[in-house]
């Protein structure tokens, strides 16, 4: 029989049993549709994160007191002691160290005239911070070391404090208020963006000697720093490690109590992370899959059932085993290909909507698009070959005595 | 000779008990018969038309067909006999209902591997041969008994198969339709088909020209009118 009429045959027979055919489809439907929604979250994620490492920069040492990725005790964090700004400034005179920026946050309100931004990040730094951070400067300038030594209120804005306390005014020379003291703005920063709906570009930088004689000194510092000219991020680690941990008089076998943190860490740690979300993808999908795959052989088995005397009359006029079995087993394929087809649009349309509804961007991929695809065809096959063979082999005379 | 059986037998196993459902049929069909096979139910004249339709072999003894032995064969070789030799006309006619008259009397030739266009003239053609040009786009259940079995007529003969097999033919139909069908037939065999009829009604089995009666599988008596 030609493939042609295999496949018209097999799609009015389909038709016939809408209800039937839509039910069987669901587990298809769903397993493909996940698989092609998960993979989208996840390359927009990747895009996302990865557009945030660059923005960290491969050659940052980011020394803190917790490690950016926690897995362990916590109980065991909560004791350590706060990083000071003398083991940064210990830190920023090591050979190994090039440029050193030790910064320390809060949150505050900032106030000015009528308007008033709640609960901002209140970073403390030093000069260094600007190009260590890789902050631009849009207007004015960033804090410099002599507004640190002497202790100045001098701030610089994010562009969205900017942008609420001024709306279209010039900030630089006015006084704000930054937690409840006066503040002189010197700057403001260049629009840096979202990552995971959060803003960038909420905060304020102030000296850190200012910081700490304004907002206290019981915070623990980090330290932000990039290795000298020529020197390895290993070797500049290593010695920033040797250094904290005789200045923190860790005993000899302890393990660290700070954590040295690069955006290799961060990569890892992701990656880890995404690991676990493919897994736990695979699990959902071949799940669905199956139980999709079972329901098919299901409903072809009843269709091989039910269409025995059928199979019996086309028998008698000359179909042979293969025709049989062909025309089964294609619509056991368009089956799981249409569910697999509606499971892909369903999975790019929850794509579509988490990218328009949520700061995640989304994006349905190819790869994604053909394995859904694919899986969905293989399961047809798989699961529709039993039933295909066992119509392929009735004996035409019992069935076309089949009532 | 057509068709030759030699000590044909046919014995079903019903769980442990051995059915003799043909023994020992000796029988020839010479081309252009049309012939009637008559007997009560359960006197294996359904068995007999299955084995010479292809459908069944023989348990013991010989079948010919053209010359070939066909009891040996397997499933498509048996297929390939039934695509090119025999057309069936069933009681319940047997259409599939989910296709148009037009695409039942097709199938025989999408099994056959015949060309598209080669397929349609000869549907065409076929289909007005049994005068239902104007219904060929209808599907079963639009379509009358009676055009129902002609639908199925054109479907056994859209092969030219050399054997037309019609099991009780009319046997859901009423007599005056009945009469058209039995009236289509002897156009087909004075045109040269070969037909073999099973039935168990005398009158219907009056319009061959030779009947063989069954009787506990073995023939009862073999007689040319």
């Amino acid at each position: 029989m030609e493939f042609r009429e295999t496949l018209l045959s097999s799609f009015r027979t389909l038709r016939s049993h809408k209800m039937r055919s839509a039910l069987t489809m669901l587990g298809i439907v769903i397993g493909s549709g996940a698989l092609v929604a998960v993979m989208s979250m996840i390359a927009g994620l990747n895009q996302s994160v990865s557009a945030q490492f660059q923005s960290i920069g491969t050659d940052i040492i980011s020394v803190s007191k917790y490690p950016w990725i926690q897995m362990g005790d916590s109980e065991d964090f909560r004791n350590r002691k706060d990083i000071t700004l003398a083991d940064a400034e210990a830190v920023g005179r090591l050979p190994s160290v090039g440029l050193m920026a030790p910064n320390i946050h809060t949150r505050r309100n900032i106030a000015y005239g009528g308007e008033t931004v709640r609960y901002t990040l209140v970073t403390g730094s030093t000069a260094e911070y600007e190009t260590i951070d890789n902050y631009l400067v849009d207007s004015g300038r960033f804090i410099t070391n002599l507004d640190d030594d002497r202790h100045r209120a001098s701030v610089v804005l994010g562009a969205d404090v900017a942008e609420e306390l001024f709306h279209l005014r010039d900030p630089l020379g006015h006084d704000i208020k930054v937690g409840g003291k006066r503040f002189t703005v010197v700057g403001v920063m260049e629009a840096k963006g979202d990552i995971f709906g959060e803003s960038l570009d909420d905060l304020v930088i102030i000296p850190i000697t200012t910081f700490q004689k304004a907002f206290g000194r019981r915070r623990s510092v980090v330290i932000d720093c990039s290795p000298a000219d020529g020197v390895s991020m290993q070797r500049t680690m290593e010695e920033i490690r040797q250094l904290l941990r005789i200045r923190r008089q860790v005993p000899r076998n302890d393990p660290d109590d700070f954590a040295i943190n690069t955006q290799s860490d961060l990569v890892s740690g992701y990656n880890a992370l995404t690991g676990v979300l493919y897994m736990a993808m695979v699990g959902i999908v071949g799940l669905a899959l199956l139980v999709g795959g079972i329901g098919v052989m299901n409903v072809m088995l009843v269709s091989v059932a039910e269409r025995t005397r059928e199979i019996g009359v086309r028998k008698a006029i000359g179909a042979r085993r293969r025709d049989i079995t062909l025309q089964f087993l294609v619509e056991s394929v368009i089956l799981t290909g249409l569910g697999g087809g509606l499971g892909i649009l369903g999975g790019s349309a929850i794509a579509f909507l988490v990218k328009a509804a949520t700061p995640l961007p989304a994006a349905v991929t190819p790869t994604a698009v053909i394995l859904a695809a694919s899986f969905a065809l293989v399961t047809g096959l798989t699961f529709g070959v039993y039933p295909a063979t066992r119509a392929g082999r009735l004996n035409p005379m019992e069935a076309l005595r089949y009532e | 000779m057509l068709i030759e059986l030699e000590g044909l037998s046919k014995i079903y196993e019903v769980g442990t008990q051995e059915v003799r459902a043909l023994s020992d049929i000796n029988m020839t069909v010479a081309e252009n018969e049309y012939l009637a096979i008559m007997g009560p139910s359960g006197s294996g004249k359904s068995t007999l038309m299955n084995i010479i339709g292809c459908l069944d072999t023989p348990t013991e003894g010989s079948y010919r067909l053209k010359g070939q032995e066909v009891g040996s064969l397997d499933d498509d070789e048996l297929a390939e006999i039934r695509s090119t030799e025999i057309g069936f006309v069933f009681q319940t006619f047997n259409l599939l209902p989910r296709m148009t008259a037009f695409q039942n009397v097709e199938l025989p030739l999408i099994y056959g591997r015949a060309a598209r266009k080669v397929r349609t003239d000869r549907v065409w053609e076929t289909i007005d041969a049994v005068g239902l040009k104007d219904r060929a786009h209808h599907r079963p259940s639009e379509l009358s008994g009676g055009q129902r079995q002609r639908v199925a007529l054109a479907r056994a003969l859209i092969n030219q198969p050399s054997i037309l097999l019609a099991d009780e033919p009319t046997g859901n139909l009423d007599s005056t339709t009945g009469e058209e069908i039995m009236q289509i037939f002897r156009q087909l065999n004075q045109a040269g088909n070969t037909i073999i009829l099973v039935t168990h009604e005398q009158y219907i089995a009056e319009h061959a020209r030779r009947i063989v009666r069954l009787l506990d599988g073995r023939i009862s008596s073999d007689t040319v009118s």
